[in-house]
């Protein structure tokens, strides 16, 4: 009896072991990121978005995406030139797994109702969930940066964000700058 | 011809103005994928399923849990290729290329000696699907580039021929990934989708197959009404052009049926937008519309291959490893329904009819990739199929990045039927 408890906690302290040190190997390969994107994956700068609380798959697939050098920007593809599956893969976990928040700014009363009522008319929600928390490739849109939110969707709508799926250029099709600025500030002010 | 550059220039700059100007003031019905979400399904969780970019060792392949008839056997035959998925085979069938959508490359297997390495041929394309190869030349096709590689198998440094401008292709994206295939004419024929989930297409330069010349000229457009179909091949005994199509979304579990279509001559109708599967009416583009109007002049489909099933590549078996009833029949991938609550597809399955399409019937053939319909369990999405020289039969695995090879050899105490 006593040997098989030992076995247990031989086993439990191993697995605690390998989680801990693989937690350790994450961080320290985020060591670079967070100038940007923040310890907490809380970004720190314009027009940079916050990582923390990014579904895995999404981080993974937009990470693979620069690796390849069909996104993202000069500097990002340079930390990322290859950086192998394994380590995109701990880099993804290690972001998914911190706990998102937005940024502390003012409300725009109108604006935000806005926003909202553009989010409902386009059925934004379907795919990055109700409460904009993202799921698999679908990101969170709760808490992102204003800025970096308005760039990206209008860049998708311009074209000009290419190596994803068609789909949010044709879902964001004909809808006017100063709409999508309204949607973006109605998300970045979701918690 | 011979204007100045500079005027060509300026011409070109004006007119991009004045589209900018006419964009601002009338911008063009949106052809997003939503669009025709009924109020009823608002509040529906459906959204497309999640590919995986990274590569999967084929220690994690669950191989064993695939199912085929008795006799067939898969094997992993190639791995570490995300997101590959259409297959070309060189003449010698010792070089396979993949094309991929998202991540933008091509991959190049080389078959030796039962050993088999992969390298990256071309990568930062923009969805490079569509992998072609005809007379030495391997033809790349993403949304927005035609490259042509010529002489890659002997010289695996052969630097692409830009051939773009000669294939005019349009400028939305969406649904405008390709499956491409030379026919036994010697044409290449390449599909145009609808940039939509559904719309009337902007241009009439949507929603249709055209075949072209190898190098780009004499495009005819052979079939119309067709919402995006990424898989054809050519019956081995009439050489008609045989082709899968995806139905619209968002109208419901059960309709309408993907298509598997049949062209008998140039030119016929599939009827999008405003009539789909076996003579299905849009509810939004031909609302109020009956039957009998929405559908006049449109070929209907050989048969209905099950709502959002997402019908993929088809081959017609020619080889004589697999037994007789297998001749002349098609295998079709599905690789899986998103847009319904109880999934569907996530397997191959067998088609067999008539040369003129009667009494086509669909017999499950590959199976085991889908774990629990109501939960969207799985584990792979098989999206293309390829016939090797021995008559055995490649099926890659789009989502994690791997090609099965399904071989036949009759049980034990069983004769080859």
């Amino acid at each position: 009896m006593p040997s098989r408890i030992a076995g247990r906690w031989a086993a439990g302290l191993t697995a605690f072991l390998l989680i801990g040190s693989a937690d350790v190997l994450a961080e320290k390969r985020a060591e670079p990121c967070a100038k940007c994107h923040g310890k907490d994956g809380i970004s720190v700068k314009e027009g940079v978005p916050s990582l923390a609380g990014q579904p895995k798959v999404f981080l993974e697939n937009y990470l693979v995406l620069t690796r390849e050098g069909l996104r993202g920007s000069d500097e990002m593809r340079t930390l990322l030139r290859g950086m192998r599956d394994p380590d995109i893969v701990a880099l993804a976990n290690h972001y998914s797994r911190l706990a998102p928040r937005s940024l502390p700014g003012l409300l725009d009363k109108a604006l935000y109702e806005r926003g909202r009522r553009i989010a409902v008319t386009h059925h934004c929600g379907t795919c990055h969930v109700k409460d904009f928390s993202g799921q698999q490739q679908m990101p969170r849109l709760a808490g992102q940066r204003e800025d970096f939110l308005a760039e990206a969707m209008l860049a998708y709508r311009q074209n000009r964000r290419p190596g994803g799926d068609t789909v949010m250029a044709a879902s964001l099709h004909g809808i006017p700058e100063s709409d999508l600025k309204a949607l973006a500030h109605y998300l970045s002010r979701l918690k | 011809m011979k204007k100045n550059a500079f005027a060509l220039a300026a011409a070109g700059t004006l007119a991009f103005a004045v589209q900018c100007a006419l964009a601002q003031d009338k911008p063009k019905p949106p052809p997003a994928w939503h669009q025709g979400k009924p109020p009823a399904m608002a509040d529906s969780k459906l959204a497309p399923l999640a590919g995986k970019m990274t590569e999967t060792p084929a220690s994690e392949i669950p191989i064993d849990k695939i199912k085929l008839p008795p006799g067939f056997t898969a094997e992993i035959w190639a791995s570490g290729l995300p997101g590959g998925r259409a297959m070309a085979l060189s003449d010698s069938g010792k070089k396979v290329w993949v094309g991929t959508r998202i991540i933008g490359r091509v991959y190049e297997i080389s078959d030796e000696g039962g050993k088999r390495s992969v390298r990256v041929l071309v990568d930062k394309l923009t969805q490079p699907a569509g992998v072609a190869f005809k007379n030495g030349s391997l033809y790349v096709f993403a949304i927005d580039k035609v490259l042509r590689f010529d002489g890659i198998e002997g010289n695996p440094n052969a630097a692409p021929v830009d051939m773009t401008k000669a294939f005019d292709l349009p400028p939305e994206q969406h649904h405008n990934w390709k499956y491409v295939r030379f026919g036994p004419d010697g044409k290449l024929y390449v599909p145009f989708g609808a940039p939509c989930n559904i719309c009337v297409p902007p241009t009439n330069e949507y929603a249709q197959i055209r075949r072209y010349n190898a190098d780009g000229s004499g495009k005819e457009v052979i079939a119309t009404g067709v919402r995006n179909t990424v898989g054809f091949d050519f019956h081995p005994k009439t050489g008609q052009l045989w082709f899968t199509d995806h139905g619209r979304d968002w109208m419901g579990n059960k309709t309408p049926d993907d298509e598997l279509n049949r062209v008998d001559k140039p030119g016929n109708n599939y009827g999008f937008p405003y009539c789909h599967a076996n003579g299905v009416v849009d509810p939004d583009v031909a609302k109020g519309r009956s039957k009998a109007d929405a559908c006049k002049g449109v070929t209907m489909p050989v048969l209905n291959m099950g709502a959002h099933a997402a019908v993929m590549g088809l081959e017609f078996y020619t080889g004589s490893m697999f037994p007789k009833e297998y001749q002349g029949a098609m295998f079709i991938a599905r690789k899986g329904s998103w847009n319904r609550e109880d999934k569907i597809g996530f397997d191959v399955v067998t088609v067999r009819a008539s040369t003129d399409g009667k009494g086509a019937k669909m017999t499950p053939f590959m199976t085991g990739f889908l774990e629990d319909a109501k939960t969207a369990k799985f584990w792979g999405r098989p999206a293309y199929l390829a016939q090797m020289k021995d008559g055995s039969l490649l099926v890659s695995d789009e989502q994690l990045g791997a090609i099965y090879r399904v071989s036949y050899s009759a049980p034990a105490g069983g004769k080859k039927k």
